[in-house]
């Protein structure tokens, strides 16, 4: 390939262009803020995927859901009801509701408040100083790439003809589809196979690797897997996808689970299977290095082109809108700043909001024993402690993980409320706590996050 | 909408579909690809660049040869190679 050499303008049009509103948004607002001239550019949604169809409008059918099995389950504690269901349009309107309420609609307006410029369609690098949106061509001191991810399809035989929905469809389906064959086992897919279960749905959740949340350490998957299986999820762990047709009576999945071969009919194909970068942007025209999975950035968030900065899913790491937003200020300090902040990921929380909410923090004891780390760890299960037994809820566990001398690594929470109950520990991991500075703090009598204090007393601290 | 190219040079010209066919055309039968073949593969390259600049407005020559490359290569590798060092080789 030709080399072309670009000649560095004299002047720029723009301090700051930021490419892409989800976690690109941050940065803006604050870069803008010290005065500098700032434009922010969209293909999409403004928001990006977390507010429009990610995290909020998940979250928010989630919390139907609950709500929904609370009131079924509630004859436990006396309270009775002659008839109990549920009307999946208005949950629908909720839903949007809440995407509504996070207020991303306005964001051309929040920006032109701060005197950012918008533009809207796709940018592309012409040269590392100057992008094209549209018609316009903007050229810059700084560039900040926050384009996100798109959904990775994996090569299965006629998936594409029978048809599919991924979590963007899931999230507006009209009803919850009488049968639905989920692939993936991660985070979005456990998600929806407890949605869709708790309203209904015949579900079947099948995951390549041995268990579900294959990332988090082994007993939450399992777990998991055993509190879907209670509740009627079929669950197909090490399973592989071989082919997908369509018929008359609905979409034949056929899969390969322990050597067998097997096929099931349903009424919906989901696909959780992972995301991908949004890279098609002209990099190669401004020198930015990246691969199928991310966009190579430094601990500073800088890019392999000095003066390109990118932040969020883009950049492959830890793919969660706290993450984005803390690397999207890291980012909106470095570009400007002399002092440079670098990013630590010692601490970065995970939550995943099925019912019991699961929640972990840190490495997984694979990763520790990867990286030759020696380590003790402790779980307790919740139905010790004094509020499993006033909420009847007792499936659960928090286990902790520490080095040999006490000092807290990681942990992972599986619990009502596990994504509130986790960030003790993760403050704990961040300031280098040993266990027993959990363990002698005050824990507040009857709360979920006394099973907390009760895994780190199982700590040996030296 | 008519899309633009940046030249190496660093002037514009508008998108021709047509010379993209001719030198994707050209590089197939520089390698011995049989007209009818070499017809089908350069209409196929454009086609999918076509696609990918469905949202785009303004590209750079550099773009729009490495794009080809990639979908070339899945259909003739030799003739990718000859579109890619065609400056070099002759």
């Amino acid at each position: 390939m030709y080399k072309i050499r670009h000649k560095k303008p004299k002047t720029f049009s723009y301090d700051l262009v930021v490419i892409g509103s989800g976690a690109g948004s941050s940065a803006a607002h604050i870069v803008a803020k010290t005065g500098k001239r700032v434009a922010i550019v969209e293909q999409g949604t403004f928001g990006g995927e977390c507010p429009n169809f990610g995290c909020v409008p998940t979250k928010a059918l989630l919390q139907a859901a609950e709500t929904y099995e609370t009131v079924k389950n509630a004859t436990d504690f006396g309270i009775h009801s002659s008839s109990i269901r549920y009307d999946y349009s208005a949950i629908r309107d909720w839903k949007s509701q809440a995407v509504l309420n996070t207020g991303s609609e306005e964001g051309p307006a929040s920006y032109k408040e701060d005197g950012i410029d918008v533009f809207r369609g796709h940018a592309h690098f012409l040269s590392p100083w100057m992008i094209a949106v549209g018609e316009k061509r903007l050229s810059a001191k700084r560039f900040l790439i926050a384009t996100g991810t798109k959904n990775a399809t994996p090569p299965i035989p006629g998936l594409k003809e029978a048809g599919f929905i991924t979590y963007k469809e899931a999230i507006d389906l009209g009803s919850p589809p009488k049968r639905i064959f989920i692939v993936g086992g991660g985070a979005i897919g456990c998600e929806f196979a407890q949605l869709f279960n708790t309203f209904g749905s015949k579900v079947q959740i099948a995951e390549l690797t041995p268990r579900l949340l294959v990332k988090e350490d082994h007993e939450v998957g399992e777990l998991l897997q055993a509190i879907f299986e209670s509740r009627g999820i079929e669950v197909h762990a090490g399973a592989h996808v071989t082919n997908v047709a369509s018929d008359e009576s609905g979409k034949v999945v056929t899969f390969v689970e322990n050597g067998k071969q097997h096929q099931t009919t349903v009424d919906e194909v989901m696909l959780a299977t992972g995301k991908i970068p949004c890279t098609d942007l002209g990099l190669e025209n401004a020198g930015v290095k990246y691969d199928r999975h991310a966009i190579t950035v430094d601990q500073h968030m800088q890019t392999s082109a000095p003066h390109i900065y990118a932040a969020g899913d883009v950049t492959g790491k830890y793919m969660f809108t706290h993450v984005a937003t803390y690397q999207s200020k890291l980012a909106a300090n470095n570009m400007f700043n002399r002092l440079k902040w670098a990013a630590d990921y010692r601490a970065v929380p995970r939550c995943i909001f099925v019912s019991p909410e699961c929640a972990s923090v840190g490495p997984s004891e694979e990763e520790l024993r990867a990286a030759g780390i020696k380590f003790q760890t402790a779980a307790v299960p919740i139905s010790l402690i004094g509020r499993s037994n006033v909420t009847q809820q007792d499936t659960g566990f928090v286990k902790v993980i520490a080095s040999k001398h006490g000092r807290l690594l990681a942990a992972s929470v599986v619990a009502p409320h596990a994504g509130e109950v986790i960030h003790e520990l993760t403050l704990a991991i961040q300031t280098r706590q040993k266990a027993s500075a959990v363990e002698w703090t005050i824990h507040a009598f009857p709360t979920w996050s006394e099973a907390v204090r009760l895994a780190c007393s199982k700590i040996k601290c030296r | 909408m008519m899309k633009h190219i940046v030249k190496r040079r660093g002037h514009d010209e508008p998108y021709d579909e047509k010379k993209l066919y001719a030198s994707i055309f050209s590089a197939c039968q520089v390698v011995r690809e049989p007209v009818g073949s070499a017809e089908l593969i350069a209409q196929k390259v454009v086609d999918n660049i076509n696609n990918w600049l469905t949202p785009k407005h303004t590209i750079t020559s550099n773009d729009i040869r490495r794009e080809a490359v990639k979908h070339l290569r899945t259909y003739n590798p030799d003739a990718a190679y000859m579109y890619l060092h065609h400056r070099v080789v002759w």
